[in-house]
């Protein structure tokens, strides 16, 4: 068997239920994710300060020490420079010994950051280099008297010349590594400020889709309560945040609504009962009028009237306060004030009764009413007197536009598709203009005028139709008419049930 | 007392004519009761009546259209209207299409008495009311 809808409680605790659970979730609001996001732009941003400024002072000491390495090699140079004029011009060899010491301290001072440049082993070679060079050069000097220095001059030459050239190759190496690094020096914030760009962009495509999202969802809550459905707002996301206030606020607004709405469907069944009250009393006024006839009758000719016929005029009398008694119970019915209740109704019986309590306006109206109810229809789920009251209020509707002679149809069938009981109620009145059909669900809207309609009719009535799971709607209006839908789910039909068991 | 004034009856509810029937001869009425308004006018149409009393509601034709039907074909014979219940506007309505009194239910026989008194004192055929109390 289909579960009842749920039901369409008054007062409702669930309600505060409801809330609950919205506050029952681990919180990100919005705004710390936001405060979270701009301290991570901020570490960001100082760590391109401090990588920046950390480029900037290993450059300075790069700059620094390639006046060290500049300085090694002009010793150098001029070491050997000395060494040819010695040996071109015989002048002091002395000057060139200085100077290549002056080179030797200058390596020995930076060893360790020579070696780190150039590497151990070319460091040791460039540094025995140099020893065999000294050594070489001390020797020319102690030979300067004997003149043998044929055998000294070719080393000489060769380790000055490994000698120069190595140390060339490291100041060349190092003014490399220097421009290197300018060359980063200047790319890096460009990649920061890249990484940032890309980072900012996906925090804000993030948050506006986070937002747009959450949006568009509390555009559908509307659009849900407006039309009619008063449950409360559930959690949707795994954390609450600045939405989660919203939506209770939206749950409390709901609850006040949903009471609203309850007075509403009051007020509504109220003015249905004083269109039927209309009716009604014109409809007492035939058995009174027939009693009142019959008494006075009764009393004038008492004395000449047969027992027979005395009999016959106290029938009547009985009859039509009886006929009397059975009008006022069905406006009775439908205007007892009573708890909704949800309960499995045959659709049929509900219709009938609906017709029978606008009975009067139809004749009033001097409108034909035919009704085709298909055999053997299932049962539905719902209110007895809401759902009166709905099909009370389309009859009503289609007798308001029909001319005498109109005519009103009440079709009831299954749907063949689908689970649901479809009711239709059909008039051949001059329609719906198209421009204001589909407004006609909208709360107060009216073509009544103010003194007769109150525009709640097929507003309240969706609502009604809504909550029971159902769907109402306009079919079809033309110049040839109009026809009312209301579909409501099916209970599985008895023989149905009964089979399976 | 001279020729009874012709009374045509018509109302859907079948106590109505079998109670006034009875009341409205007794005051010298020739009374014919109809429930069917169709088979009213048929009637009508054969015969001129003095005075004709219609409900104003029933399912196949209303009281106006009996009263149309009626100044139509006799213009003399004076129409009294049945109501649910007094509308004002009907009221004024009926009076100045010509209809000659309407009578709201519930009423008493007394009530549509003194009415067709009236309509036979205007005819020129008055009629003695005192006759009830006999």
């Amino acid at each position: 068997m289909t579960p009842p809808p749920e039901l369409p409680t008054l007062t409702d605790d669930s309600e505060d239920d409801e809330n609950l659970k919205l506050k029952e979730r681990p919180s990100i609001s919005i705004r710390m994710t936001i405060a979270i996001s701009y301290a991570l732009f901020f570490l960001l941003c100082v760590a391109i300060t401090i990588s920046s400024f950390w480029t900037i002072s290993i450059l300075e000491d790069k700059i620094k020490f390639l006046e060290i390495t500049d300085n090694y090699l002009v010793e150098i140079q001029q070491a050997r420079r000395f060494e040819k004029n010695y040996l071109l011009y015989g002048t002091n060899l002395d000057d060139a010994l200085e100077h290549l010491t002056n080179a030797k301290k200058i390596l020995s001072a930076n060893s360790k950051t020579i070696k780190k440049i150039m590497g151990e082993k070319i460091f040791q070679s460039n540094s025995d280099y140099m020893q065999k060079y000294h050594d070489q050069l001390l020797k020319l000097g102690g030979e300067k008297k004997t003149g043998k220095i044929d055998d000294i001059v070719p080393l000489l030459r060769q380790y000055g010349g490994e000698m120069v050239s190595s140390a060339e190759e490291f100041v060349k190496k190092e003014r490399g590594s220097v421009a290197r690094m300018l060359m980063m020096a200047k790319r890096v914030p460009f990649y920061f400020i890249s990484g940032l760009l890309v980072l900012i962009m996906i925090f804000v495509i993030y948050l506006t889709q986070n937002l747009m999202v959450t949006l568009k969802r509390f555009m559908d809550y509307t659009k849900r309560i407006g039309e009619g459905d008063f449950s409360p707002i559930v959690p949707a996301k795994k954390f609450k945040d600045e939405f989660t206030k919203l939506a209770e606020a939206f749950n409390t607004m709901i609850r006040e609504l949903n009471h609203k709405h309850s007075i509403l469907l009051e007020s509504h069944k109220l003015r249905a009962i004083g269109t039927l009250v209309a009716g009604v009393a014109h409809e007492l006024n035939n058995p009174l009028n027939n009693t009142l006839l019959t008494a006075e009758m009764l009393k004038e000719d008492l004395t000449v009237l047969s027992d027979t016929e005395k009999i016959e005029m106290i029938d009547d009398m009985i009859n039509e306060t009886v006929r009397s008694q059975v009008i006022v119970k069905g406006l009775l019915d439908f205007a007892r004030e009573s708890e909704t209740t949800i309960k499995p109704l045959k659709i049929e019986k509900i219709v009938s009764e609906a017709i029978r309590l606008v009975a009067n306006q139809v004749k009033m109206a001097m409108v034909k009413l035919k009704t085709n109810f298909e055999d053997n229809l299932p049962g539905i789920y719902g209110d007895e007197q809401l759902l009166k009251q709905v099909f009370v209020n389309l009859i009503i509707n289609a007798l308001d536009v029909l001319p005498p002679g109109g005519e009103v149809c009440v079709d009831i069938h299954k749907n063949k598709n689908s689970d649901f009981v479809v009711v239709e109620v059909e008039d051949n009145g001059p329609g719906i203009p198209e421009h204001i059909q589909s407004r006609i669900f909208e709360p107060f809207f009216t073509t009544k005028g103010q003194s007769k309609g109150t525009g709640l009719g097929l507003s309240v009535s969706k609502g009604i139709i809504r909550k029971l799971g159902g769907y109402m709607h306009l079919k079809r209006s033309s110049e040839s008419g109009t026809i009312f839908m209301v579909s409501l789910p099916a209970i599985e039909s008895p023989s149905e049930m009964m089979s399976k068991k | 007392m001279s020729k009874s004034l012709e009374v045509l009856l018509l109302d859907d509810e079948p106590i109505v004519g079998r109670r006034l029937k009875p009341a409205l001869d007794k005051i010298g009425c020739h009374v014919e009761i109809f429930e069917n308004p169709i088979e009213a006018v048929a009637r009508i149409d054969e015969k001129e009546f003095d005075i004709v009393v219609t409900d104003i509601r029933m399912e196949k034709m209303n009281g106006m259209q009996v009263f149309e039907h009626v100044k139509k074909k006799w213009p003399r014979t004076k129409v009294i209207i049945i109501t649910g219940y007094a509308k004002m506007e009907l009221a004024r309505e009926a009076m100045e299409k010509g209809i000659f009194d309407f009578i709201a239910k519930p009423f008493r026989p007394d009530d549509l008495r003194q009415i067709i008194a009236r309509a036979a004192q205007a005819l020129g055929t008055p009629i003695d009311l005192t006759l009830i109390k006999d």
